[in-house]
């Protein structure tokens, strides 16, 4: 009955240290004022369309592998501390999409965020937030709504708006509806 | 029992056990024969020694002697394997959790294929940036016209670039 006991609490525990890494990386990027919770929609809208979470290491690994063949896209990706972007499909029920909208929205401006673009048409929404810090930027929120999708996009650290264009010659992605990665 | 009494008894113990040396054997013996009750004492001692000596211990049967020999080990807790014991258990089960522990503490070197992930994500993060830049840069032309457009989505790119101008001149 002890052994028993005993197998269960290791057995648990082992399981909690191989979960480690993952969370581990959610909760570096959680400290950071840049960071955003958009909460969980899964329970309503399934398996995200997208997901993507990449921390502060992962992005200077990327950086350093960009170094030689494009210095500028590694130079802005040194200042980025995490990339988070989700996603759901939303046409079974856009409703419930569109509260969690407005509710990271509140929390956005609870939070000291400021507006730079808020689009308001009938059928999408697109909202663009900054996070500064006397004059620093510490995070981009942008969010996006309409009949059949939300996106929440949370870049923690600082980034250059107009070099966005420039870091996707490098990368050399395609998004047309869907996505295409060369 | 006073203390010579207690003295008398030891000796007389020693005597009898062949164990009190030749010099305090004959003290004790002259002490005898002027003390009555020292002697009484000895002679009681010797008597009763004999008499012990004579009685004869009953062996126990042997089925007994068996059954008596098997009581400690029916009633010895089961033995398990030391290595099984759930403190040498526990003690193994430390080991791997301590290197898992210890490999998580490291610090991270993502793998080849974890980097190119990351790097396919980012793009696809950016591209979804690209979009949202190209779909509000649309909206505000359709809203106010071209030319309008270029002035506030200018100012809104200005007034973002400022910001970050300012973040790297503080830190510069």
């Amino acid at each position: 009955m002890k052994l028993q006991m005993l197998k269960t609490v290791l057995i648990g525990a082992f399981c909690a240290l191989l979960s480690m890494p993952v969370l581990a990386q959610e909760d570096e990027l959680k400290k950071l004022d840049g960071y955003i919770d958009f909460g969980d929609l899964s329970a309503t809208y399934g398996e995200p369309s997208i997901s993507i979470n990449i921390g502060g290491t992962l992005l200077q690994f990327v950086g350093a592998m960009s170094e030689s063949s494009d210095p500028e896209a590694a130079k802005i990706m040194s200042e980025l501390k995490g990339v988070r972007v989700f996603g759901y499909p939303i046409e079974r029920d856009p409703a419930v999409a569109r509260d969690k909208f407005t509710e990271v929205k509140s929390t956005l401006k609870k939070k000291g965020w400021e507006p730079v673009v808020q689009i308001n048409e009938d059928d999408e929404q697109v909202l663009i937030y900054m996070k500064l810090n006397e004059s620093v930027m510490e995070g981009m929120t942008v969010m996006t709504v309409d009949d059949e999708e939300v996106m929440f996009i949370n870049i923690i650290g600082k980034l250059d708006p107009r070099q966005i264009g420039k870091v996707m010659e490098g990368f050399d992605v395609h998004i047309n509806g869907k996505v295409d990665v060369d | 029992m006073n203390d010579y009494d207690e003295k008398w008894e030891e000796q007389i113990n020693a005597l009898l056990d062949g164990e009190l040396s030749d010099s305090n054997a004959e003290a004790l013996k002259t002490q005898a024969t002027d003390d009555r009750d020292l002697a009484r004492a000895i002679i009681e001692a010797y008597q009763l020694q004999k008499a012990m000596s004579s009685v004869r211990v009953e062996r126990a049967p042997d089925s007994l002697r068996k059954r008596l020999r098997a009581i400690p080990r029916e009633y010895r807790p089961a033995r398990t394997l030391r290595i099984l014991q759930p403190r040498w258990v526990m003690a193994a089960a430390v080991v791997p959790l301590v290197l898992v522990v210890a490999s998580l503490m490291q610090p991270d070197t993502p793998s080849a294929e974890e980097i190119e992930q990351a790097r396919q994500d980012l793009a696809i993060a950016f591209a979804y940036l690209d979009r949202v830049g190209q779909f509000t840069g649309r909206e505000i032309e359709t809203t106010v016209g071209s030319t309008m457009s270029d002035a506030i989505a200018g100012s809104v790119i200005r007034n973002l670039k400022t910001q970050y101008e300012t973040s790297k001149e503080k830190e510069a």
